[in-house]
């Protein structure tokens, strides 16, 4: 018998009562969607609690300190091949590094003093896939553009005590003047570069850091360094009274821009938190030695594990429940239809297809109520999203974080319940199924069963 | 064509610890040759019908072996027999035996849907057939809307869709009136001469039994051989394996 026709009797059979049918599909979507949306609540506060509450940045960024002296003898540095090696692994959104420029610029803006504390070159299109974070104004985008940390505008009292941070926003769009340093003919000279203010820093949530760094791109850089013809713009110790000989000698020692760079903080940053485990161990094979604060959160990701495995249960229970209104309608349909399976057996049929009539329609009848539970479950967990929080803040007058999830439905978590429901449903239509096929066909012929 | 020897049958009955044994059929040995209609006639309660459901493999005899053909279908599993029908068996039972939530078209196609035969063939051949037995113009109603007459043709015309050597009647005409069951018996009789279809009717009619080129009776589970009584339009007589009429 062929499938398809295995299908229009299982469509033909649902006709005769379809009020059963209904009651039983209802049961079995009710099942699905409680399942659903039960999970979904442990998915949607790991994901609302893990991974924005401990911040994207700091779950899915692994710190490289330097290369394994037992795998790179000769030099643990970070190079540019480094960063280009760790940028093509799978899954890493970006690579960032923090390079010191190797001299306070003495910058003004508008005539005041810029209390920084040091100035960092960093590659601003990786900060940006990183999720680097701004109190205000917005990324560079232009060459000789600039952003300032958060606590840059630093304030002391008389005692040279720091008192007060006035707003660093106020320096938005303003210009900053940085006096490049420079030898000449032994002699240090200043050469102004100026560049615009775009961002300011987001705030530390760490009390006691303060943020007073100057955050400058590749392009600033490079004028640097064409000025004073070093790496990272840096100046050697000079003592009082040395001769210019002696100064060009020891200028002579510093790294030219032309020659190995080597990186400082590198952090590598993870498309998803799952994947910061397997990064850290595949830069690990490659002999870097680093670290994330996931591996501290596995503790917690088990918890989630374990709650969500939970929620699962209590929800395939509901399921379980709808299997029994599932087992009543095709024990039912075994009997209501015991002459008709008769008839089919007398004159022929084999008891595999009669099984594969009654196990389809149970199947029918999971499928149909995991897709109207998906659809259903799915519209619960938009209204649970977006109408908790106005409950919460009406009643209870708390505010609820942006972009905080309650319920989150991962396309697996779908799968996951309709595979249950389906499975479900098959097993609660076994033992009907079999008892269709073991109807004695000359008392069903008789019509006495 | 068909072959039983040494057929004895029992039914057991009553409540597990006080089961009583009710004899049905002793040692029957009866052999129907290819395009032969054979009638099986006798009282009620005399083994007849037990004898038809053996052949149909609906129950398995307590002693004795059945052969169709060369095949020794004594020890086939329940999956085997259900194939085994399907191939070589049509069926006419008394009262009809339609599926009533399908229409008499669906109730012919029935054993083709179950041999697994494409949509397009299915229905020609279920219409030209429904054509022959003169039903095509009920092909859309459902049994409760058919005569007794037409129910019967739609059950014949199902038992011969998949044109098996072999049709087994059990009271074919036992539900129809004198003009139906002429209609009936000259449809047999038709298909027995054009298609050399084999047929072994269980019946209490004379009339019915007419129509068989011999007519064997049971008496009490045994065969009665020599009968010379009071059915003188009948040709009464059985066949010892391989032998001849008695």
């Amino acid at each position: 018998m062929k499938l398809g026709d295995q299908f229009r009797f299982v469509r033909q059979n649902m006709k005769k009562n379809k009020t059963r049918l209904f009651m039983t599909v209802l049961a079995t979507a009710m099942g699905c969607s409680f399942l659903i949306v039960l999970a979904s609540v442990g998915f949607g506060l790991q994901q609302s609690i893990v991974d924005k509450i401990v911040g994207d940045r700091l779950v899915t960024a692994i710190d490289i300190y330097s290369k394994d002296p037992n795998k790179h003898k000769e030099d643990t540095r970070l190079y540019d091949a480094d960063i280009k090696d760790i940028g093509t692994l799978p899954n890493v959104k970006a690579v960032t590094y923090r390079n010191f420029i190797g001299q306070w610029m003495d910058p003004f803006i508008e005539g005041e003093q810029v209390h920084g504390d040091r100035t960092y070159q960093v590659d601003f299109k990786a900060e940006e896939r990183a999720g680097f974070g701004l109190s205000a104004g917005r990324m560079p985008q232009k060459e000789n553009e600039i952003v300032l940390g958060y606590n840059i505008r630093q304030q002391n009292n008389d005692q040279g005590v720091p008192s007060e941070y006035l707003d660093a926003s106020e320096w938005l769009d303003k210009t900053i003047v940085l006096q490049v340093g420079y030898y000449e003919d032994g002699e240090l000279k200043k050469k102004p570069i100026e560049a615009v203010v775009v961002g300011i820093t987001e705030k530390s949530t760490k009390e006691w850091k303060m943020d007073q760094a100057l955050y400058v791109g590749v392009d600033l850089m490079e004028q640097i360094e064409a000025t004073t013809g070093t790496q990272n713009g840096e100046l050697p110790y000079v003592q009082e009274g040395s001769t210019p000989e002696q100064i060009a000698a020891l200028m002579g020692d510093m790294p030219k821009p032309s020659e190995k760079r080597s990186y400082n903080q590198v952090q590598v940053i993870a498309g998803h938190a799952n994947n910061v485990k397997g990064i850290a161990e595949a830069l690990r094979d490659k002999g870097y030695y680093n670290h994330s604060i996931a591996d501290e959160l596995k503790q917690v990701n088990l918890m989630f594990l374990i709650m969500k495995i939970g929620l699962i249960f209590i929800g395939t229970i509901a399921v379980l429940i709808a299997s029994i209104g599932i087992f009543n309608t095709m024990t039912m349909a075994v009997t209501e239809r015991a002459q008709d399976i008769g008839i089919m057996k007398a004159i022929g049929a084999h008891p595999s297809v009669i099984r594969k009539i009654f196990l389809l329609e149970s199947a029918w009848i999971g499928i149909m109520g995991a897709i109207i539970g998906t659809v259903v479950s799915y519209g619960i967990s938009f209204a649970v999203n977006a109408g908790l929080p106005i409950l919460i803040q009406t009643f209870m007058e708390e505010e609820v974080p942006a972009g905080f999830l309650f319920s989150v439905i991962p396309p697996y978590l779908t799968l996951l319940a309709c595979t249950i429901a389906l499975g479900v449903a098959m097993l609660s239509g076994y033992r009907p199924a079999l008892r269709a096929t073991r109807i004695d066909v000359l008392r069903a012929l008789r019509r006495d069963v | 064509m068909i072959e039983l020897s040494g057929i004895s049958h029992q039914f057991i009955i009553g409540k597990r610890g006080k089961e009583k044994v009710v004899p049905v059929l002793h040692d029957i040995d009866l052999c129907v040759a290819k395009g032969e209609i054979v009638a099986i006639v006798g009282r009620s309660g005399s083994g007849k019908s037990t004898l038809l459901n053996l052949m149909s493999g609906y129950i398995r005899p307590s002693a004795g072996e059945i052969k169709v053909g060369d095949k020794d279908v004594t020890k086939l599993s329940e999956g085997e027999w259900a194939d085994f029908r399907l191939s070589n068996y049509g069926f006419i039972f008394q009262s009809f035996q339609l599926i009533g939530s399908m229409t008499a078209f669906e109730n012919v196609e029935l054993p083709l849907v179950l041999k697994g035969v494409g949509v397009t063939e299915r229905k020609q051949r279920v219409l030209k057939l429904m054509e022959q037995v003169g039903i095509a113009e009920f092909a859309n109603h459902y049994p409760s809307e058919l005569s007794g007459g037409q129910q019967q043709r739609v059950s014949v015309a199902r038992s011969l869709i998949l044109e098996p050597p072999i049709v087994l009647a059990d009271e074919p005409s036992g539900s129809l009136d004198s003009e139906n069951e002429k209609t009936l018996l000259t449809m047999i009789r038709q298909l027995n001469h054009e298609l050399g279809i084999t047929f072994v009717i269980i019946t209490h009619d004379e009339q019915v039994a007419s129509i068989a080129h011999r007519a064997i009776r049971l008496q009490d589970g045994k065969l009665v051989p020599n009968v010379k009584d009071q059915w003188p339009g009948v040709h009464m007589g059985y066949t010892r394996l391989g032998g001849e009429y008695e």
